[in-house]
């Protein structure tokens, strides 16, 4: 009884790492939307010997486990080009990086389902390329892909659990500890399971509520 | 004045040839329509006269400036050529007011309430009734897709409409209300090439009928000259489209 007790203090230890975690996973999206996004234009727009290259990024990031990454960026990439960043910004720079290349491939696939009629009649009335993927190609293919990158939201939550292995203060490594301290497993794991969960329920509900908000009229995805 | 000259023009895909050294001239104010079976290249002609389609020899003049010059502004040009696509391809996240006011903010530099004016003429001048113009093009008819198609085109103050087979996507009953449009604007001296199988309009619409069969044209002439053409596979092919075997024309 006095172990549960003492577990009651550690609810805010705990739930401060909701913050960490959370740096980890919108700073990862950010990072990732900035990168994916013109990766994405590169790929669909750029040539097939662009698109090559780009491509052996896009496969280093998808073919590289997560742990991999955060050890080879942590230990050996960021220290020999002379920055020595701590965990947290590496653990953020490195799910960035990885997220880019999953995002890239879903921005990529949203963009080749606007039909190419539509760039047809765009280039017709005299849009240079900047322009139509600007105004005709972008605003379709960013409402498409919000299901897909809802889902990434919910991909990068749980592996933003993996940067426990940098010591960065997120969900995970907060209840490790307090399991160590109290010498109790099951609640504090139980509550790190429901803190995820709560965490990717809100997050896919607030894309869910964002996509049908900006549904185009009478469109069925799918049958355009 | 000729506003439009293709002098020679020729692309192959793979192994097929599609255009054999097309050549043509439009002039101000004309109707022209290109008539031919299925495969005869009449679409490609079409897109290569505005470099949808790039063509592999010959040269294209609109308004005396030479589109296929490697100098050339391709874009700016092509602002001078109105097209309209046979599978409509309007712009779906934007509303039917959107589709023709958007090539005029953004590629003509019109500040908004310019276009939008401008945007509300132009559908009306297609027939296009107010209410609709806030829907998006999945809330709209086929015909009415078109005729917000043709308006986009319009829009931009073109010296030249080129249509595609603007009614092939589409029922009997919508096709007549965009040929109408059509008919309408050429009889307001639009200049337009038009590319249809509808041979009655045809007839009814252009000043001079262009036969096209395997990448060449095989003939031509008014739609009267063409009624009494002596060009055997020109007559053969009048003849299949409209269905009559003894010659004779409506």
């Amino acid at each position: 009884m006095t172990y549960i007790y003492s577990l009651f203090q550690y609810i805010p230890f705990i739930a401060e790492g909701v913050l960490w975690t959370a740096s980890l996973v919108l700073g990862g999206l950010g990072i990732g939307f900035i990168i994916g996004l013109p990766l994405a234009i590169a790929q669909s727009f750029g040539g097939k010997k662009l698109g090559k290259v780009l491509n052996a990024y896009v496969w280093f990031f998808r073919g590289t486990p997560l742990l991999v990454l955060l050890s080879l960026f942590y230990w050996a990439i960021f220290p020999s080009f002379g920055f020595k960043l701590d965990p947290l910004k590496t653990s953020i720079l490195v799910l960035g990086m990885r997220s880019g290349a999953y995002q890239s491939q879903i921005f990529k696939d949203s963009i080749k389902s606007v039909d190419y009629g539509q760039i047809l009649a765009a280039k017709a009335i005299g849009m240079t390329q900047r322009k139509l993927i600007l105004y005709i190609v972008l605003p379709q293919a960013l409402r498409i892909s919000i299901p897909a990158w809802s889902n990434e939201y919910a991909v990068i939550l749980k592996d933003s659990a993996i940067c426990f292995a940098l010591g960065v203060m997120e969900i995970l490594t907060r209840v490790r500890y307090v399991s160590t301290a109290t010498g109790l497993a099951l609640i504090p794991y139980l509550f790190a399971g429901i803190l995820f969960f709560v965490l990717t329920f809100s997050g896919t509900g607030i894309m869910d509520f964002i996509h049908k908000r900006t549904r185009i009229p009478g469109m069925v995805e799918g049958l355009r | 004045m000729i506003v439009l000259r293709a002098e020679d023009v020729w692309k192959r895909y793979d192994d097929t040839i599609v255009l054999r050294g097309v050549s043509l001239n439009l002039k101000k104010g004309e109707t022209k329509v290109i008539m031919g079976p299925s495969g005869a290249g009449k679409t490609t002609f079409l897109k290569c006269l505005n470099l949808l389609v790039k063509p592999d020899k010959g040269r294209i003049w609109i308004d005396g400036e030479e589109i296929t010059s490697p100098k050339a502004d391709i874009t700016r040009l092509r602002q001078k050529i109105g097209f309209v696509f046979q599978e409509l391809n309007l712009f779906h996240h934007l509303t039917a007011i959107g589709n023709v006011m958007i090539g005029l903010t953004k590629v003509k530099g019109m500040s908004k309430s310019d276009a939008l004016k401008k945007a509300k003429e132009t559908l009306k001048r297609v027939h296009i009734e107010e209410e609709l113009w806030r829907k998006y093009p999945a809330q709209l008819s086929g015909g009415q897709k078109q005729r917000v198609a043709i308006a986009r085109a319009l829009a931009m103050d073109p010296i030249v409409m080129l249509y595609d087979e603007p009614t092939s996507a589409l029922d009997p009953g919508l096709s007549s209300e965009v040929l109408l449009v059509i008919k309408e604007l050429s009889e307001r001296g639009i200049t337009s090439l038009i590319v249809t199988h509808e041979l009655g309009f045809a007839y009814e619409v252009a000043d001079e009928i262009v036969v096209m069969n395997r990448g060449r044209i095989i003939g031509g002439g008014s739609p009267e000259e063409l009624r009494n053409a002596k060009n055997d596979e020109v007559r053969n092919l009048l003849n299949k489209w409209n269905g009559l075997k003894d010659g004779v024309l409506v």
